[in-house]
């Protein structure tokens, strides 16, 4: 354990350019200290996934990332063989001198994220990107290898993990979780950081960004997540939005660049059809009156 | 370990959330005194996410836990969870369906209907349904197959009529013969049953209907994973929990318990939107196979339900709508949610009997994408 206190943990992610709130560094304290995987639920683009990534870089772990998707299966998560070598092999050889052990031996195998992660000497971050995604199956699965961080293999027998790998899951709640799974994790939801804390976040990620246009960036986003949006931005749009006003050169928001760029921001027709005209107006002037 | 006065709080504050309605385990508590122990406790924030995410695990519980973590740690008065309505429909409240003309009813016998008396009950209108009758229909509706619509997973099973090689099976057989596959092995697709999401219009116009296919409801949810549904009169009210149950009877109560509106008016637009917002911007909608039960009558703004059914339609992999009263003979679809909502869907289905909810089931199989209604 690394880290002393909650704000020794909080430093350092700063230093890896990330500015959590208490309630996720307390998480991730807590799940570092109890040795529990971390759950982290929330909208999309508020910064699940660079969670991940920046505890993997004040940890000076490596970064495992396994991405769910539907009908994700063992051959993709965990290891698959390498058949056309395998073929090659028996090819080579001298008839009749190659026998199973040796064809269904380790150099033969294609490691995928969950076996990398299990095999690992050095400390690693274990990212289970959009779990929600996945088979109930596969959910199954998984607990296995979160219970006892070992990987069985039928032709090789069972790896075991030399250290635990930190692991942390993200979810979109497409589905709840089953409930099994979720009494093996600390649970955290994270919501849209408060206004200040996302011109802090701006100012960090987006190199050369003007202070004012950062604030008001942050403020005109903060004003659309108060609409009746399809969905609403996230953190991730707010910097996006912010590279491209300073990449146009941009010092502050006006109706002009703000209707050239909004594209960074909406990504539904229906949405960018209702911020438009009066609406716009308004929000660009009260986001600069902050 | 933390000291015997913090062991004793948090004991029972786990009790207290449990009385909330939150699953708190030992094995949390446990979590959460080992949390606290690493935490400083003097900060009443880290002790407040200490405890949330040890203890809490979903977030629909967030709002719970907070109220208890307020009443218990801050001493703030507790406010009593909004108190659920007791169930209205029973049985016994039929009165607004006009009797049946039966004449299967002479004799009032209790016993197995006949096979014709059970052919009558199966075309017969649930909302011309005497009790007795409607007793007997929820026998014929529980024992719907509910037929899924299929989809092709990813992944492959073993299957010697299959087309994709099983280089696994095939390596193996080669050892025997220097590395020459002679004997192939094939694998193919497993097909799964796709997502289902059932949406159930409870308000006054349909309540000759509401029961019945709701039972319907019940019994799609019995038929495996994947399948929501949902309730809605004036706002949406998710049920898949509540129906899950295997008694159809327990959850029919627990059903009418949660829904607040019941045989209220009817805003389909918002209800749709309400669906859209939460459920279908979480990726529910996408792939699946969407099912409307209402009869169209809107009271709200017919504009946005044909605004949101055009947002549902392009989620989902097919939209069907079931009305009971296209099941009359002189039936056209006059009202104006009903007429909105009419060119995004693809199948346009009466529900009114048992025979039309079982042909439901046989339309769900054979869907395919983007139909014309």
């Amino acid at each position: 354990m690394p880290f002393a206190s909650i704000d020794d943990l909080e430093s350092a992610l700063a230093g890896a350019s990330y500015l959590p709130d208490r309630g996720l560094s307390t998480a991730l304290y807590l799940s570092l200290k109890l040795e529990k995987p971390l759950l982290l639920e929330g909208e999309a683009g508020v910064g699940k996934t660079e969670a991940a990534k920046a505890i993997a870089q004040a940890l000076g772990a490596r970064l495992i990332r396994l991405q769910c998707y539907e009908g994700l299966d063992v051959a993709h998560a965990v290891y698959e063989w390498n058949y056309a070598r395998q073929l090659l092999h028996i090819r080579a050889a001298q008839e009749g001198t190659v026998d199973e052990s040796e064809l269904f031996g380790p150099e033969f195998l294609i490691r995928r994220p969950l076996l990398e992660a299990v095999e690992a000497e050095e400390p690693v971050v274990l990212l289970i990107d959009e779990i929600d995604r996945a088979d109930e199956e596969f959910e199954a699965f998984l607990l296995e290898v979160l219970s006892d961080f070992q990987i069985t293999i039928p032709e090789l027998g069972t790896i075991e993990a030399k250290q635990r790998p930190y692991v942390i899951l993200t979810s979109n709640r497409t589905r709840e979780l089953h409930d099994a799974l979720k009494r093996r994790c600390l649970f955290h939801w994270i919501g849209h950081p408060s206004l200040e804390r996302e011109i802090e976040i701006v100012k960090l990620r987006v190199p050369g960004v003007p202070e004012r246009l950062a604030a008001e960036a942050a403020a005109f986003v903060a004003e659309l997540r108060m609409l009746d949006l399809q969905k609403p931005p996230g953190l991730a749009e707010t910097i996006d939005w912010a590279h491209a006003l300073t990449a146009l050169g941009q010092q502050e928001l006006d109706v002009e660049n703000v209707e050239t760029t909004l594209g960074s921001v909406l990504k539904y027709h229906e949405d960018l059809l209702s911020v438009r005209d009066e609406t716009l107006a308004g929000l660009v002037a009260s986001a600069r009156a902050r | 370990m933390p000291a015997n006065s913090v062991i004793r709080h948090v004991v029972t504050f786990g009790r207290v959330l449990r009385e909330a309605g939150l699953e708190v385990g030992p094995g949390r508590v446990a979590d959460a005194l080992r949390g606290l122990d690493a935490v400083e406790l003097d900060r009443q924030d880290d002790v407040y996410w200490t405890l949330r995410q040890t203890l809490v695990s979903r977030r629909g519980d967030v709002e719970a836990f907070d109220r208890a973590f307020q009443a218990w740690f801050l001493d703030a008065a507790v406010q009593p969870p909004a108190a659920t309505k007791p169930p209205q429909t029973r049985g016994e409240r039929r009165k607004g369906a006009p009797p049946g003309p039966g004449p299967e009813l002479d004799g009032s016998e209790t016993s197995l209907g006949t096979w014709s008396e059970e052919e009558l009950l199966r075309t017969k209108d649930f909302a011309s349904m005497t009790p007795e009758e409607f007793a007997r229909a929820k026998r014929l509706i529980q024992a719907i197959a509910v037929t899924r619509p299929l989809r092709r997973t990813r992944r492959l099973r073993r299957n010697s009529k299959g087309h994709a090689l099983d280089v696994r099976g095939l390596v193996r057989a080669s050892l025997a013969t220097g590395g020459d596959p002679v004997e192939r092995a094939f694998r193919s697709r497993k097909e799964a049953p796709r997502k289902l999401v059932l949406i159930l219009d409870v308000s006054g116009s349909m309540e000759a209907y509401a029961r019945a296919l709701l039972l319907y409801l019940h019994a799609a949810r019995g038929s495996g994973r994947g399948v929501e549904t949902f309730a809605f009169a004036t706002r949406l009210t998710r049920l898949t929990p509540e129906l899950g149950a295997r008694n159809p009877e327990t959850a029919f109560e627990a059903a009418a318990g949660r829904v607040q509106d019941w045989s209220g008016g009817t805003r389909i637009g918002a209800s749709l939107k309400a669906y859209n917002d939460e459920w279908g911007r979480r990726a529910l909608t996408c792939g699946a196979v969407v099912v409307i039960l209402s009869d169209g009558c809107e009271r709200g703004d017919a504009e946005l339900a044909g605004r949101e059914m055009e947002r549902l339609a392009r989620q989902a992999f097919a939209v069907v709508w079931v009305n009971p009263l296209k099941g009359h003979a002189e039936y056209e679809p006059l009202a104006a949610g009903m007429r909105a909502a009419l060119p995004h869907v693809d199948r346009f289905l009466s529900g009114h009997d048992v025979v039309s909810l079982e042909s439901l089931g046989s339309v769900l199989g054979g869907i395919e994408r983007r139909h014309a209604a």
